[in-house]
């Protein structure tokens, strides 16, 4: 069965064509334009993997993964972020993401840490 | 007519003034006579005098008083107070107030007249050193250092003597001189009397009577039209800096104790006042740094901002154009745009990065570095680019240098940046010649490792030296710049409490010095 991903980000050409780069490898992937919506989605479905940006309007992607990672640990989480200080500042003090990504990436780049991460599992 | 002095005489005795103003008319000074305290106040605050003599008792408003509204309405002037009734109480009270000195009546005008030479000679040294400390820009400040000292040592000739960068003594600024010989030969002279002044620390004045009679000037062509010369050391930070030279021409006009103790007093004055310019200097150096930082922070906090914002749709322009170009046959005209695009948002990524890393807030990793090191590394990554444009490396390493507490790769940032700019700088090939040592031991200062990077390029004009660090400022052609490099290594320098120069020569090259402390 293919793969599960989630794709979270408030711009719509990212979330278009992250979700369509991975369309197209195969994947099964949802896009949430938000936060709230993202974290009602996790709440009944469950992901191989979730891509989500940090800086969104009502609910940061911080908090988004923080739920996430308490409700289903076992989920993979990618960060893709337009900010190269977020690098150094950790979403949370025991909580780690598989991967970081700074915009703008390339098509090629997210399928390559895609596939690296999901081939661990 | 040209007055030695601007003279007032304020007495209610009417045959007083009128003797004075004739005596002292007839000595060159322009004198004008009030008879009561009022009319003085009004005469001083309607014309600029250079001295009042004032009579202590008079009808109405009185001496005392009279000097105190002077001395509000003008209080350079000097005054001296002349009293028919000889108490200490009133002499001292007039002291007290400003006045200059004081004569008990009956005086002999010789009296006067030696009184009132006095006071304008201290007039004339208050003129000088306000205009010596009034002036900060230093080659104005030379000019008007040797036309004091001609006026206050009635000099023939003066000269002010520096040494340049390699230690040669050279004349800055002279007046008198009647001739180029003349001028080799006092350079000459002074030349040969400095090693003597080094050796005293330059504390002593030195006069020199009849030169072409002393065995150290004798053989100096031209000498024996010097009679008396004065040696006045400059001194800074206890190192001798230069001399002035002054110069009497004629065999009856020697340098008496007075002129000693006048040539003694204007030394003090100079250095004092080659203190204060240099201070000012720094001063100023100091505000234009504070500047430039202020201008990076501001730049920064807007970098921060705007790069999260432009970060995403450049992201969706790359990420889009790149699934189209999956599909586009190659060799179509649509194939090459999106690939174009694909290249503009790689270049807009690069210009956002240089641009945030000088606005970078987060802490640089700090870590002991040896400078040749960082050198060494960046070479070994830009060496064949600049071999391919026939570029020489020319490297002058210091010998067991201390390490820096440094970040490695934003060292190596800042020299990757300074090689681009000398490679851009040389398109016909050149020399790029890099030097590090440890700067002389200063008791003043702080140790620290000074990086000199020369180019034989091209050059940068004079009047855009002082905007290279400026963000976005670049001399490249549209599209080959982005006008951060150098902002980016002075952003790096200022954050490891460095600091970086730019000193050019048109034509000759530009060299870059960064400073580091240890």
């Amino acid at each position: 069965m293919a793969k599960r991903i989630l794709v979270v980000d408030d711009d719509e050409l990212v979330r278009n064509y992250v979700t369509r780069a991975l369309l197209s490898r195969g994947y099964d992937v949802t896009a949430a334009a938000d936060g709230f919506s993202a974290v009602a989605i996790i709440e009944k479905e469950e992901f191989d993997l979730v891509i989500c940006d940090l800086k969104m309007p009502d609910m940061r992607g911080e908090e988004v993964i923080r739920n996430l990672k308490t409700s289903r640990p076992l989920t993979s989480v990618i960060v893709i972020t337009g900010s190269v200080s977020d690098i150094s500042n950790p979403i949370h003090p025991i909580i780690t993401v598989e991967g970081f990504l700074i915009k703008p990436f390339g098509i090629n780049e997210i399928r390559e840490m895609v596939e690296k991460i999901l081939k661990v599992k | 007519m040209n007055h030695k002095a601007n003279i007032l005489i304020v007495d209610d005795e009417a045959q007083i003034p009128e003797m004075f103003s004739l005596a002292l008319s007839e000595l060159g000074y322009k004198v004008s006579i009030a008879f009561n305290g009022e009319d003085g106040l009004q005469k001083v605050s309607g014309e600029k005098f250079d001295l009042v003599i004032l009579d202590i008792m008079m009808p109405g408003m009185d001496g005392i008083a009279t000097l105190g509204e002077i001395k509000k309405l003008d209080p350079e002037v000097e005054v001296i107070m002349t009293t028919g009734h000889g108490s200490m109480g009133t002499a001292i009270q007039s002291m007290r107030k400003g006045a200059f000195d004081y004569l008990h009546k009956p005086f002999k005008i010789k009296e006067l007249l030696a009184v009132v030479e006095k006071a304008l000679e201290k007039r004339k040294f208050n003129d000088i050193t306000k205009a010596i400390f009034s002036t900060i820009k230093s080659e104005e400040l030379l000019r008007i250092i040797i036309d004091s000292a001609v006026r206050i040592l009635k000099a023939d000739e003066a000269l002010l003597v520096l040494m340049d960068t390699a230690g040669k003594p050279y004349v800055a600024v002279s007046e008198g001189l009647s001739g180029e010989p003349q001028k080799i030969s006092r350079l000459e002279a002074c030349s040969r009397i400095l090693p003597r002044l080094s050796d005293d620390k330059g504390t002593s004045v030195v006069l020199i009577e009849d030169p072409h009679n002393d065995a150290l000037f004798k053989d100096i062509e031209h000498i024996d039209e010097v009679k008396f010369a004065i040696m006045l050391p400059l001194i800074e930070n206890n190192k001798l800096l230069g001399i002035i030279n002054i110069n009497r021409m004629q065999l009856d006009e020697y340098f008496n104790e007075n002129d000693m103790q006048r040539a003694k007093i204007f030394a003090s004055l100079v250095n004092l006042s080659l203190r204060n310019a240099n201070l000012y200097k720094q001063l100023q150096e100091t505000q234009s740094q504070l500047i430039q930082a202020e201008k990076m922070s501001a730049l920064g906090q807007l970098a921060g901002g705007l790069a999260h914002e432009i970060n995403n749709p450049l992201s969706g322009i790359l990420g889009l154009a790149q699934l189209v170009l999956e599909k586009a046959d190659t060799g179509t005209q649509s194939f090459q745009d999106l690939k174009d695009i694909e290249k503009a948002v790689f270049r807009c990524k690069k210009i956002i990065a240089s641009l945030l890393s000088f606005a970078r807030q987060e802490k640089i990793r700090m870590e002991p570095v040896n400078i040749n090191d960082v050198i060494e590394e960046t070479l070994v990554l830009y060496a064949k680019q600049l071999e391919l444009k026939h570029i020489a490396i020319v490297t002058n390493f210091g010998p067991e240098l201390p390490p820096v507490n440094a970040d490695f790769q934003q060292l190596m940032q800042v020299f990757l940046n300074l090689f681009t700019n000398a490679h851009d700088a040389m398109p016909n090939g050149g020399t790029i010649t890099i030097k590090t040592q440890l700067a002389a031991p200063d008791p003043d200062k702080k140790e620290q490792l000074i990086v000199s990077l020369a180019d034989t390029g091209s050059g940068i004009p004079q009047e855009i030296l002082g905007r290279v660090f400026d963000p976005f400022f670049t001399t490249k052609p549209a599209g080959k710049g982005t006008g951060l490099g150098l902002s980016v290594c002075l952003g790096i320098m200022n954050r490891h409490n460095g600091a970086i120069l730019a000193r050019s020569e048109p034509g000759k090259g530009s060299v870059f010095t960064l400073y580091l402390p240890v």
